[in-house]
């Protein structure tokens, strides 16, 4: 793989982004929405109390997870909100550059760019990793910009006690490490579905599915199927590792530049 | 520079190219001349291995189409179809992005990127998003991403399609000025007066070559010489005396006019000249008959009818 060339890609893809303003507005506002809404559940869950909570159930959970008995019923609540919440963040990296992913082989054919970049000798590999790398880095920046101003926030709706579990390693590992992985999962998907179908409308709407896993995590967490914990996300971050390679491989192979520059109209 | 043997293409059972063997030279302007859908574009995406041929074998600036493709990539450039540029990025950026596509160092990227919008005349508008551009700056510019990284051969296809006579113009003289420059150009066109004017030779496709030619040995290969002598009257023994001499092969009367068919017009004219004059004819003008290449063609692509 030759670097200059990738690089290239990057910065060519990552400058179109950033001429888009339209484009950047999207694809920073919802997340910096969506952390304003868990910041006014949470202090509103503070001033609640328990809510509908009976006390016995709340000591059942406290039973069932012996770290949670050092919390008052109160936080005990908080805590559990803030792991869905947490949660959001990983959901974030994986919706965010979607539309950007299932547009980057599509787009370029639309507007026949794609067959110049072709001409050249410029390796598949190359150009789709370039792509996929372009989608995902303003997609963490808004994550991880979402994600700062939740963790300043939460100091002001929370009691210091819960506030410290958001420096748990679990979320940092999530955040620093998992999130990222996510999102290069989400974009080459959306970049080998791009490169697939001849309609962004299709692109998309397949490429909205890829939600889907990370919602069953959280009904899992929710359930108590699943328990979320540093070693959780750092086999989860080693396994999206290796679906990330195995997906541009796949990426890769099946990305036909004969069927897309003669039969996509 | 290019050499085809039995090169083809199917698309689902549709010939697109068939049994293509071509020979272009280095340093020449070769133009494919076909109509729409005659499979130029296909050829030219066959050669800068943008698509597999079905069958057949090329050979493209010294390496094997399919076994070295990337070395061919890197040894040509391309004028596609349409411009395909990135219209929000600026003419300056979009140069810039292809020329380290094409592996350019970061000083003489700046330096090429000058030069060739300069040639252009866009080096003015360097920094405007490329969507601002006319459909000739457009058309410029993309001539430019093709020369970038001064490729040997380049393929252009259908360069002036779409411009407006002085865009098209300068174009057309660009393309002259790179042929000075020794580069090999590969032209698709359908535009007829720009092959007679610009190409070396000319090749007359449709799915199959025709014919491959000088624009000049295509007139003479597809029409006999003739001379057009016109004359204050025709006579019958004026007509006698131009029949009676060996070397030529018909004589028609129109009005005023004899249209006589010579095999060298150059050396046969003065006889012909002197037996009219002889035979009492008074003659007010000679010239040869001019066949337009839109003949050729029309001859060419209608008895493959």
């Amino acid at each position: 793989m030759n670097r200059s060339r990738l690089m290239a890609v990057v910065q060519r893809e990552l400058l179109e982004i950033r001429k888009n303003r339209l484009l950047l507005f999207t694809i920073f506002l919802p997340p910096l929405l969506l952390t304003f809404l868990p910041l006014a559940l949470l202090a509103g869950m503070g001033s609640m109390g328990t809510g509908n909570m009976r006390p016995e159930d709340i000591a059942r959970l406290q039973a069932a997870s012996p770290e949670l008995a050092r919390y008052a019923p109160s936080e005990v609540i908080q805590l559990l909100a803030l792991q869905q919440f947490l949660l959001l963040y990983l959901m974030m990296p994986l919706f965010i550059p979607m539309t950007v992913a299932a547009f980057s082989i599509i787009g370029e054919k639309e507007s026949r760019s794609l067959e110049p970049v072709l001409a050249t000798p410029i390796r598949t590999v190359e150009l789709l990793l370039g792509k996929s790398i372009a989608a995902v880095v303003p997609a963490m920046l808004a994550t991880w910009l979402a994600y700062g101003v939740f963790f300043f926030g939460a100091q002001f709706v929370m009691t210091a006690r819960v506030y410290a579990g958001l420096l748990n390693p679990m979320w940092i590992v999530a955040i620093v490490i998992l999130a990222p992985l996510c999102a290069l999962l989400s974009v080459s998907l959306g970049v080998l579905i791009s490169s697939r179908v001849n309609d962004t409308r299709v692109a998309q709407q397949i490429g909205g599915m890829i939600v889907i896993p990370l919602i069953l995590l959280g009904m899992g967490q929710l359930a108590g199927i699943i328990l979320l914990s540093a070693l959780t996300f750092v086999i989860g971050s080693l396994i999206i590792a290796l679906l990330d390679a195995a997906v541009l491989v796949l990426a890769t192979r099946m990305f036909q530049r004969e069927m897309i520059l003669t039969r996509w109209k | 520079m290019i050499e085809t043997h039995g090169l083809a293409k199917h698309f689902n059972g549709t010939t697109a190219v068939d049994d293509l063997n071509l020979n272009v030279k280095p340093g020449e302007i070769f133009a494919l001349l076909g109509p729409n859908g005659a499979g130029k574009t296909t050829t030219v995406r066959m050669l800068a291995c943008l698509i597999a041929p079905t069958r057949g074998e090329a050979n493209v600036a010294g390496y094997a189409v399919g076994r070295e493709n990337d070395a061919i990539r890197a040894q040509i450039g391309i004028l596609t179809e349409s411009p395909g540029l990135y219209e929000k990025l600026s003419a300056a950026q979009n140069l810039d992005f292809f020329a380290r596509l094409y592996g350019l160092a970061s000083a003489e990227r700046g330096e090429r990127v000058k030069r060739y919008l300069d040639m252009l005349g866009l080096w003015a508008r360097r920094d405007d998003a490329v969507a601002e551009f006319s459909k000739g700056m457009k058309q410029k510019l993309a001539i430019a991403r093709a020369l970038l990284h001064e490729p040997k051969l380049v393929f252009l296809d259908e360069p002036t399609s779409g411009l407006d006579p002085e865009a098209a113009k300068l174009v057309r003289d660009f393309i002259a000025e790179l042929k000075s420059e020794g580069r090999t150009i590969f032209l698709c066109t359908h535009n007829l007066d720009e092959a007679d004017r610009l190409a070396d030779r000319i090749g007359v496709m449709k799915q199959k070559l025709i014919q491959v030619d000088t624009p000049a040995n295509l007139r003479r290969k597809m029409y006999a010489r003739r001379i057009v002598v016109r004359m204050r009257a025709v006579s019958d023994a004026q007509i006698g005396a131009v029949k009676a001499l060996a070397f030529v092969k018909s004589v028609e009367r129109a009005d005023a006019r004899l249209v006589i068919a010579l095999e060298e017009p150059e050396a046969m004219t003065p006889a012909v000249v002197r037996a009219l004059v002889q035979a009492s004819g008074e003659i007010l003008a000679v010239s040869e008959e001019e066949h337009s290449l839109e003949e050729i063609y029309l001859n060419l692509i209608g008895g493959t009818k």
